[in-house]
């Protein structure tokens, strides 16, 4: 046999395998709800629903003081766009509106509020009580509070006020000019659906032939493990290249995220991204061989750190040492990155190459492990 | 009936216990994920790089680099000759943003006049940006106001002010929000997978059938699957309140029994979600595929990720079937604010109407389908 023919021989075999495999595949009409169905209402939920930009909170107002100045304060709360203003009759009520959730912050006008505001011996004190459970929008509420008693100060001519700071600091945005926080999470929303099908479905569907020993059935066919390997993988391979291309469709139409990069080099990585994503699935499946336990290691070591450890809600930087050492390993750590980048930036080589090389340099590992794990042996 | 029904519960539990492994599979990871999640999820911004580009070069802008420097948030603060030279390394995100102190700043000041300094952030990270400009500001102001005050001191005369106090979380430790919700969160998943996988992996492994021929009813089976999961979930969420109190601090203000009424009622209404997906689907893989179409939407839109407040208005009323967006308003309510008994038996009793008909219509299904 000449080595030419040989390859050919492999070829064929390969091409074969990967037929049975794709057929399998799309003759499974859960295959259309994976690539289509779920990224699509997975991406609108998320688009609409995840968002760090706080629009409107809920607070009480309790009035011990009805002087005009006092009035003129309450109103400049009730007319800020940013809370919806609820009166408590006394200060108990809106302690217990605060204690049981029903507003996020009490602002207490108190009974001198009206005397003690032009007085320099005992200026008023306007009482703010936020609820610190939520620290974001804790953050949000005293901003604003105070950004609208500063105004208020201003406007009534108060002494003592300063009327504006030696040095403002501005902020500017790039990419993302006006810090929409849809803008980010969107990419991540994407790194999450892919993962979901990537790993957890793959994980699921070899564990499956594992169960029912149908895998063991391709052992005795002439074919190596190599083929065995890529023919499981492309037809799923293919399936998560879709269902992006529906979630990259849904965020540039429905959500109106500017694609400042190619759409060329988002599929190069996407596609670079599946080979660890894929990688892992395999792995799992070759582990635990049953579908429950792949299931419950895939939710573990797929899903939850997609969410938690990749960027996606929780700044990376921000976490201890030890855990961002951890995700150097999540392949989803680089797809963020490399997704927001193409989205915001562009096709800024520098970060992307760098994210393909060690989404590849993971997903080898993976694959190696799987590898050497599949013997072509029958337990 | 409670005999037969306590055998299909015991069989339940065998098979969920059978082994060393299956147990520790219950126990372990639960508690791994609870102490690595607790630390990785925090909207706090800590070792911020922040590149300077100093064109000042007086007093003013040493004094900011310095307390820059000072600040516990602050890890690396690289200098760069200009916007250009630094504009890479925001690409690249080796730092968050570029702080610009432009020359003639340290005379400004000198002289009694207002100016300003340009912060350029990395608007993919736009949260966190946000977040250190606000730590950015606090200094540079403060700078600002003391250099300004050597010049020409302005009168310090007390004047009104807001008083803010943070309730319930007075440092605003980002933990003592998460890791209540975490408690919420991993016993979802755990109540869902458990019994949405259970059926169908008996139908494909054959044993279905055998259960079905027992003595058994329907209703007894269903509910022998519905109830083991509630056994998991309170094993599991007590050892949760141990850590979460005595690990981490977070003080626990409410009332024991409505902690495990919450429990049970939100575990109860998951169960009867994951037996209705169970009866549905043929494989397990139908069943996962279902399960996780629920699970990722309930756990990212309860408030959890992002507050349930910033969604439009048609999808906050939509977040009203999630009985984890309950479960979570339960959790921080018990744990941290001592909420009134009135106000949680409000949100307990939308939990126990979603329990309602998730369990109701589950062993409606359930039976339907094993006649």
């Amino acid at each position: 046999m000449t080595p030419g023919h040989s390859w050919r021989a492999w070829w064929r075999q390969l091409y074969a395998v990967m037929l049975k495999e794709g057929k399998q595949v799309t003759r499974d009409p859960s295959s259309w709800i994976i690539a289509v169905f779920l990224p699509l209402t997975f991406l609108f939920l998320f688009g609409y629903g995840l968002s760090l930009d706080t629009t409107v909170v809920k607070i009480a107002l309790v009035r011990e003081d009805s002087s005009q100045d006092a009035r003129a304060f309450a109103a400049r709360l009730q007319d800020s766009k940013w809370f919806l203003v609820v009166d408590a009759p006394n200060r108990q009520a809106g302690k217990d509106l605060l204690r049981d959730q029903a507003v996020k912050a009490t602002v207490i006008i108190p009974g001198e509020f009206g005397r003690q505001l032009f007085s320099d011996a005992d200026p008023a004190q306007v009482q703010v009580l936020v609820d610190g459970a939520e620290p974001n929008t804790a953050n949000f509420v005293r901003g604003y509070v105070s950004a609208i008693w500063s105004t208020f100060l201003a406007e009534r001519g108060v002494t003592g006020t300063s009327t504006s700071a030696p040095i403002t600091v501005e902020p500017r945005y790039w990419f993302n000019a006006n810090a929409e926080s849809r803008w980010f999470l969107i990419p991540g929303s994407i790194t999450v659906i892919m993962t979901l099908i990537g790993t957890l479905l793959t994980a699921l569907v070899v564990a499956r032939e594992w169960e029912r020993g149908t895998l063991e059935a391709l052992y005795a066919t002439p074919l190596t493990r190599g083929q065995i390997l890529l023919g499981k993988t492309v037809p799923y391979f293919l399936l998560a290249m879709i269902s992006t291309l529906v979630c990259v469709l849904t965020a540039l139409v429905l959500f109106h995220l500017p694609l400042r990069g190619s759409m060329l080099t988002l599929g190069l990585v996407a596609a670079v991204f599946l080979v660890p994503a894929l990688g892992q699935g395999l792995l799992i499946s070759v582990t635990m061989r049953s579908q429950l336990a792949a299931a419950q290691l895939g939710l573990m070591t797929g899903y939850l750190p997609a969410i938690m450890l990749s960027g996606f809600l929780f700044d990376i930087h921000s976490m201890p040492a030890v855990l961002r050492a951890v995700t150097l390993i999540v392949p989803a750590r680089y797809m963020n990155v490399s997704l927001q980048t193409i989205f915001l930036a562009g096709d800024v080589w520098s970060v992307l190459i760098p994210n393909m090389l060690l989404m590849l340099a993971v997903g080898g590992v993976f694959f190696g492990i799987t590898w050497r794990k599949l013997r072509k042996r029958v337990d | 009936m409670l005999q037969r029904l306590l055998a299909i519960i015991r069989k339940e539990l065998i098979g969920m216990l059978r082994d060393r492994r299956a147990r520790m599979s219950l126990i372990i990871p639960p508690v791994i994920q609870l102490l690595i999640f607790a630390q990785a999820a925090t909207m706090e911004v800590k070792n911020i790089e922040l590149a300077i580009v100093d064109l000042d070069r007086g007093p003013v802008s040493a004094e900011i680099v310095q307390r820059l420097r000072g600040s516990p948030s602050f890890e690396s603060l690289p200098l760069y000759p200009s916007v250009a030279a630094a504009r890479e390394h925001v690409e690249r995100e080796q730092v968050i943003g570029i702080l610009v102190l432009p020359s003639g700043m340290s005379a400004d000041i000198a002289a009694g006049r207002p100016t300003t300094t340009q912060l350029l952030l990395d608007g993919r990270r736009s949260n966190a940006a946000g977040i250190t400009t606000q730590y950015v500001s606090g200094i540079v102001q403060n700078v600002g106001v003391e250099l300004a005050n050597k010049v020409r001191p302005s009168m310090s005369a007390a004047r009104p002010d807001v008083v803010i106090n943070n309730w319930f979380n007075p440092n605003l430790d980002y933990k003592w929000f998460i890791l209540p919700n975490l408690v919420g969160n991993l016993s979802l998943g755990v109540a869902l997978m458990l019994t949405a996988l259970s059926v169908s992996r008996e139908r494909e492994l054959g044993t279905f059938d055998q259960t079905l021929v027992s003595p058994a009813t329907p209703f007894e089976i269903a509910l022998g699957k519905l109830l083991p999961p509630l056994l998991v979930a309170c094993v599991q969420t007590s050892l949760y309140l141990v850590l979460v109190t005595q690990l981490y601090g977070v003080p626990f203000r409410g009332s024991i029994p409505l902690f495990y009424a919450s429990v049970l009622t939100f575990a109860a209404a998951c169960a009867g979600i994951g037996l209705f997906i169970s009866s549905i689907a043929q494989t397990q893989q139908q069943a996962f595929l279902g399960a996780f179409a629920v699970l990722l939407p309930f756990a990212l839109l309860s408030g959890f990720a992002t507050p349930v407040e910033n969604m439009p208005f048609w999808l906050q009323f939509v977040t009203g079937i999630n009985p984890l967006a309950h479960m979570l308003r339960l959790m921080q309510g018990l744990f941290l604010k001592d909420a009134s008994a009135l106000s949680l038996v409000h949100l307990l009793g939308k939990l126990g109407l979603i329990a309602l008909v998730t369990v109701t219509s589950s062993i409606f299904l359930f039976q339907r389908r094993a006649s």
